[in-house]
């Protein structure tokens, strides 16, 4: 059923009572005009009167001219009742004509403000608090639109607060996780080269036998640091997807290969489905819900990767049997800098949501603390 | 031509205001298709007033105040007016005698009746005599009836007729070659 209205609402009403109510009064007065033009029509007088012949010759010539008054005056009726029903239809449609006109264009002037003020809302709703209305119209409106403005601005020095406010937050939250990301590194390396100098003073012969384990201590965190930096680098590099047709199965098993030596991955891949994905994202997003895996997994454990088609989608399910998520912590993990583990960014799984976000695919997961997790990723078929 | 339109829109409010708001009847008159015969000298143009004196007229016409029909004729040629004359049928009643008298102006003829139907009937019809010139050529004919203010000299009031006729003047055109043998 179609929307009606304020306007349409107060028109219909203004037609219901006032142009029924004159078009009642009209009723009423033509069928009592029509009860005196029937009245009229039966006064034959005249005809009664010129049977008379019994008149002495003034009465007679006295009888005449009532007789001729009469006559003329029962044209003159009828013509005038005649007159006053025409004049009254006439009258009664123009003043409706001529009200409703007036009315609509009132009407009109009424509701275009408020379409004005609709679209002002609909852009404040959209996130625009720039927008102002012309403060013009009637006193009432004129009222409104002010307050409108007034409103409009409150919420604009606001947003300009809140931006300021949330980018500040981001930033602190960003050097907190920074320094400490980079912290965690920075102290082994620190007591290597401590631990190297003291030698260095007291036992400059010895030096040697430690030098090995030093610097594969400083390798090591040297190469936790680059990680960190290509974590950050790809969550904020994340560009717009170059997404292409290809065959999923294959992809997966080439990304598996270089893990397979290591952990146990198992695969169970439909071989004759295709996606339209970024492979670049594509590679991204398994390979680091797999590291999460992988880094949840105790005492080898087996991983499983599932692909298959269902209705016109592909599912790839990723399943450990690790330590799992508690609930509180699920509704988080793919929040930025979100992370349980000891050593993480809290990026990754962020990363996958932007990725799979970017090329229309639902990632959702299902977990219980103790029996492992699934991750589902729903990608649309073929959607070239 | 303004007031042309101005009297079509006034008729087609009138006519539509009624039909939405009225049960008044009034008549509806409009005109026969124009007859025309050619003699020698004359143009001989007939036809009649349909529907125009039902209703209201046969009080109107035994009121003893003479009411005027009024029948316009225009014949134009090659775009100009060659032709523009008023013929007046005229209806009156002796109230004394109870009978009706119709006096056509075009041909001077006069009628008498105590029945008002054959009075309605005879003033309905018209028969014009127009002398015409040969060099016209190609002419096109109106005729519009129509009814004048009339004066109730009884009561001294004056009333608009053409109320009753709803404010419509009814209209015929038609074309004649005058140089064409009859």
């Amino acid at each position: 059923m179609p929307k009606i209205g304020l306007h349409t609402r107060i028109i219909l009403l203004f037609l219901i009572v006032s142009i029924g109510g004159l078009m009642l009064l009209n009723m009423v007065f033509q069928s009592k005009q029509e009860e005196i033009h029937g009245a009229i029509k039966r006064m034959e007088l005249l005809e009664r009167l010129r049977g008379l012949r019994q008149y002495s010759h003034v009465d007679s010539v006295q009888a005449q001219e009532i007789m001729r008054e009469y006559d003329a005056a029962k044209a003159l009726l009828n013509v005038s009742l005649g007159d006053s029903r025409v004049v009254t239809s006439v009258v009664l449609f123009l003043v409706i004509i001529l009200s409703s006109s007036i009315f609509i264009v009132f009407i009109i002037r009424i509701s275009k403000p408020l379409r004005e003020l609709k679209h002002a809302t609909d852009q404040i709703r959209q996130g625009n608090f720039s927008v102002h209305l012309p403060e013009t119209g009637i006193l009432e409106m004129r009222e409104l639109k002010n307050s409108f403005n007034v409103m409009s601005r409150e919420l604009e020095t606001i947003q300009t607060k809140l931006l300021v406010a949330e980018k500040e937050m981001i930033w602190k939250d960003l050097s907190r996780i920074l320094a400490h990301e980079i912290k965690n590194p920075l102290t082994p390396i620190q007591l290597v080269i401590q631990r190297l100098e003291g030698r260095l003073e007291s036992d400059p012969e010895s030096i040697k036998d430690i030098m090995p384990e030093s610097v594969s201590i400083i390798t090591q965190e040297v190469e936790n640091l680059r990680l960190l930096a290509q974590d950050f680098s790809n969550y904020a590099k994340a560009s717009q997807p170059s997404r292409e047709l290809f065959n999923p199965a294959s992809s997966i098993r080439e990304i598996v290969k270089s893990y397979s030596q290591n952990y146990d991955i198992q695969l169970q891949l439909a071989e004759d489905l295709s996606i339209f994905f970024d492979k670049t994202h594509f590679y991204q997003v398994l390979t680091n819900i797999l590291q999460n895996a992988i880094d949840a997994s105790q005492d080898a454990k087996p991983i499983t990767i599932k692909l298959y088609g269902e209705r016109s989608y592909v599912v790839l399910g990723i399943n450990d049997q690790g330590s799992g998520i508690e609930s509180k912590d699920l509704a988080r993990i793919f929040e930025p800098y979100f992370s349980k583990k000891s050593k993480g960014t809290g990026l990754g799984l962020a990363l996958v949501k932007k990725l799979c976000d970017a090329n229309g695919t639902i990632v959702r997961v299902k977990s219980k603390p103790g029996e492992g997790t699934e991750f589902t990723l729903i990608i649309e078929e073929t959607t070239a | 031509m303004l007031e042309l339109l101005g009297a079509k829109l006034y008729t087609g409010i009138v006519a539509l205001s009624l039909l939405l708001f009225s049960s008044f009847q009034g008549n509806d008159p409009r005109l026969s298709a124009i007859t025309v015969q050619k003699s020698e000298n004359y143009l001989h143009l007939s036809g009649s007033l349909i529907s125009a004196f039902d209703n209201d007229f046969p009080s109107i016409f035994s009121s003893g105040t003479p009411i005027p029909v009024h029948f316009m004729l225009q014949i134009r040629s090659g775009g100009k007016a060659v032709v523009q004359r008023r013929f007046t049928h005229t209806v009156s009643f002796d109230t004394a005698t109870g009978v009706y008298e119709l006096g056509k102006s075009g041909t001077g003829e006069v009628y008498r009746s105590d029945r008002v139907e054959d009075i309605i009937r005879e003033v309905s019809r018209y028969r014009f005599g127009i002398p015409y010139q040969a060099d016209w050529g190609s002419v096109s004919i109106k005729i519009d009836a129509s009814l004048p203010r009339v004066n109730f000299e009884q009561l001294n009031k004056e009333v608009d007729l053409m109320v009753l006729w709803k404010h419509k003047i009814p209209s015929a055109r038609t074309t004649a070659d005058l140089r064409r043998a009859q």
